[in-house]
């Protein structure tokens, strides 16, 4: 294990965190357009940072460096680390940040169409959630031995910590899609709304079972209970932030620009959405780690697949 | 963690990624809609030199929303060179309104034909849209179809000029300050086209395309005129900034053989007549875009 390597790969995730909040104030200022050109900005590499230029142009300097910072990454895994599915994975990375940066290309050069800027949203997350896999794999607490639990009687919590990130991965493109379909002084579509409303409906019963049942089945083990508690207040947070998102946003088509209240709570409506699904991944990952399959689950699926 | 388990969960990563790319891009995007396709022939419209004229005044009853201002401190220069900037959406003096656009939308001259049956040629003179102060300089004009408008950037700093239309396409430049001047036209006819500044994102303008010369933009008084319609009846529109799509109001005018007919319009409280949202619910005149059919 190498200590430096995890420091590593948790300073990629946190600036990918730092890239997926500076790419959400692009959003919310509606500057993806500050500038047609691509990648440069006005034909400069380092352009005069001001008016909306100073959000698309940083956006594109701290994604530059993400990309540099993951080729690190891959550099330090392929010199240090033993395990092949681990090296595999930070390749996956880098594929995943250079599609990134092409897609975000691609939607300037085509004046973001919504299918591009919402692949491109979608991607980040993917991307970050990568990442902080990568951070997890790395860190002394996933390489020490721990013995594996046999799942309590229940709904296994691996089939419902899956969904619950399938679920909130859903959750997200259709956020995307929202932020994506009317800029600020645009209605927000009311069917894309209400679909984002009956989403977060969706994570918060099936988050929140998830990390109930973990607290209930396993509280004395916190390698599980500390993702699951800090999950639930995420989770708490981010729907506090989505209400005040959602207010802030339908006034902001009567206002003469983008304001600073509506712009800070979207932002961190998104940053919290990917804390969101980066903790629940890394909840999840552990579940798969430290419990196995019980006897009466094993049975089961053997049943379903029989019949 | 083992390699089983590993490759399932990766192959969960890769399969949740396609779905969701697969969603996003059977979204529509928007500004989809398109005009529907119409016939290219039509009669090429002549002057008969008894052409009559159309005006009016385009009043605002009650109190006008008080400008905002705007927060111009991302861009310091837009403050040195515009040290008041405020909304444009009402432009109001002594209860007249200005900005309003004005148009004929439907009707036929006197000997039946419908307007959106001739077919006009575009002036050769420009229209002029300058970046300045960084106020687009002026924030409601119109023009006709394939007629070139020339876009300047009066202010020392760097601005992108956007429009946004459903019925063309986007185009999108920008223009650092000292750069030439460009030029842009449009193929389709649109009541209105919006036009932003990414950089700057309180200014906005609004193009009226059309495909037929007769249009107007009321001046400060509210007033406006519109000249060399054929005699005829027709349905004029005026259209208010103002909301997601702005508010248009008609009325149906019969132009006189070389006379004039008054068509004054009032917005605001307790305004009366037939009023709607504007801009892509107006079904503008209909011609083709090259290489349509």
């Amino acid at each position: 294990m190498s200590k430096g390597l995890h420091r590593f790969a948790l300073l990629v995730a946190c600036a990918t965190f730092f890239l997926i909040i500076a790419g959400a104030l692009v959003t919310s200022h509606d500057a993806g357009l500050a500038t047609n050109d691509w990648p440069l900005s006005n034909g400069q590499v380092f352009p005069k940072m001001v008016g909306n230029l100073f959000w698309e142009h940083g956006h594109r300097m701290v994604a530059t460096t993400v990309g540099l910072l993951t080729i690190g990454l891959v550099i330090f895994l392929f010199a240090k680390e033993k395990r092949r599915w681990v090296r595999r994975l930070g390749l996956l990375a880098l594929f995943g940040v250079i599609a990134q940066g092409l897609l975000g290309g691609l939607t300037v050069k085509l004046s973001l169409p919504l299918a591009v800027s919402t692949a491109h949203a979608t991607l980040a997350q993917l991307f970050f959630c990568t990442t902080v896999s990568l951070a997890v794999f790395t860190s002394r607490s996933w390489m020490t031995d721990r013995p594996t639990l046999e799942e309590r009687p229940g709904l296994p919590l691996r089939y419902i910590c899956s969904a619950a990130v399938a679920t909130i991965f859903l959750q997200l493109i259709i956020g995307a899609t929202l932020r994506h379909s009317a800029t600020w002084d645009k209605p927000l579509p009311t069917d894309l709304l209400l679909t984002h409303i009956g989403g977060a409906v969706a994570v918060t019963l099936i988050l929140g079972s998830a990390a109930l049942s973990v607290l209930r089945r396993h509280r004395g083990l916190p390698f599980l209970t500390w993702p699951a508690i800090v999950v639930l207040i995420l989770l708490v947070v981010q729907l506090f932030l989505g209400l005040a998102a959602y207010l802030t946003r339908a006034a902001s088509p009567n206002d003469p620009q983008p304001l600073n209240p509506m712009v800070g709570v979207t932002v961190a409506h998104v940053a919290c959405g990917a804390l969101v699904f980066a903790t629940t991944i890394v909840l999840t990952l552990r579940v798969f780690k430290v419990l196995r399959p019980s006897e009466q689950s094993l049975e089961f699926s053997a049943a379903t697949q029989r019949g | 963690m083992s390699m089983k388990q590993t490759k399932v969960w990766l192959t969960l990563m890769i399969a949740l990624s396609l779905l969701g790319l697969a969603s996003a891009c059977s979204k529509t995007p928007e500004g989809g809609d398109s005009e529907p396709a119409a016939t290219t022939t039509g009669k090429a419209f002549t002057a008969k030199g008894d052409e009559g004229t159309v005006t009016g005044t385009i009043a605002y009853n009650g109190t006008p929303p008080a400008p905002k201002k705007i927060d111009a401190s991302a861009d310091p220069v837009c403050g040195q060179r515009n040290p008041n900037l405020t909304t444009e959406d009402n432009a109001v003096k002594d209860g007249k309104l200005a900005n309003a656009f004005v148009y004929i939308k439907d009707g036929a001259t006197a000997d039946g034909t419908k307007v959106t049956e001739y077919t006009f040629t575009a002036p050769s003179d420009t229209v002029n849209l300058d970046q300045s102060g960084c106020q687009y300089k002026p924030h409601v004009m119109g023009a006709m179809i394939n007629q070139k408008l020339n876009i300047t950037n009066s202010d020392p700093t760097q601005h992108n000029i956007h429009f946004t239309p459903k019925n063309n396409p986007d185009w999108n430049q920008s223009q650092p300050n000292g750069a030439p001047a460009l030029t842009h036209s449009f193929a389709r006819s649109e009541v209105l086209v919006p036009v932003k500044c990414n950089q700057h994102p309180w200014m906005k303008a609004y193009v009226g395309v059309l495909k037929h010369p007769f249009f107007a933009v009321s001046a400060e008084d509210g007033t406006f005129t519109i000249k060399g319609v054929p005699p005829g009846t027709y349905t004029v529109a005026a259209w208010k900034e103002g909301g997601a799509t702005g508010t248009e109001k008609t009325m149906s005018v019969t132009v006189p053989a070389s006379g004039s007919v008054k068509a004054d319009f009032a917005f605001g409280e307790a305004a009366t007549a037939s009023s709607k949202p504007g801009l892509e619910m107006m079904p503008a005149l209909v011609v083709p875009a090259p290489g349509h059919h």
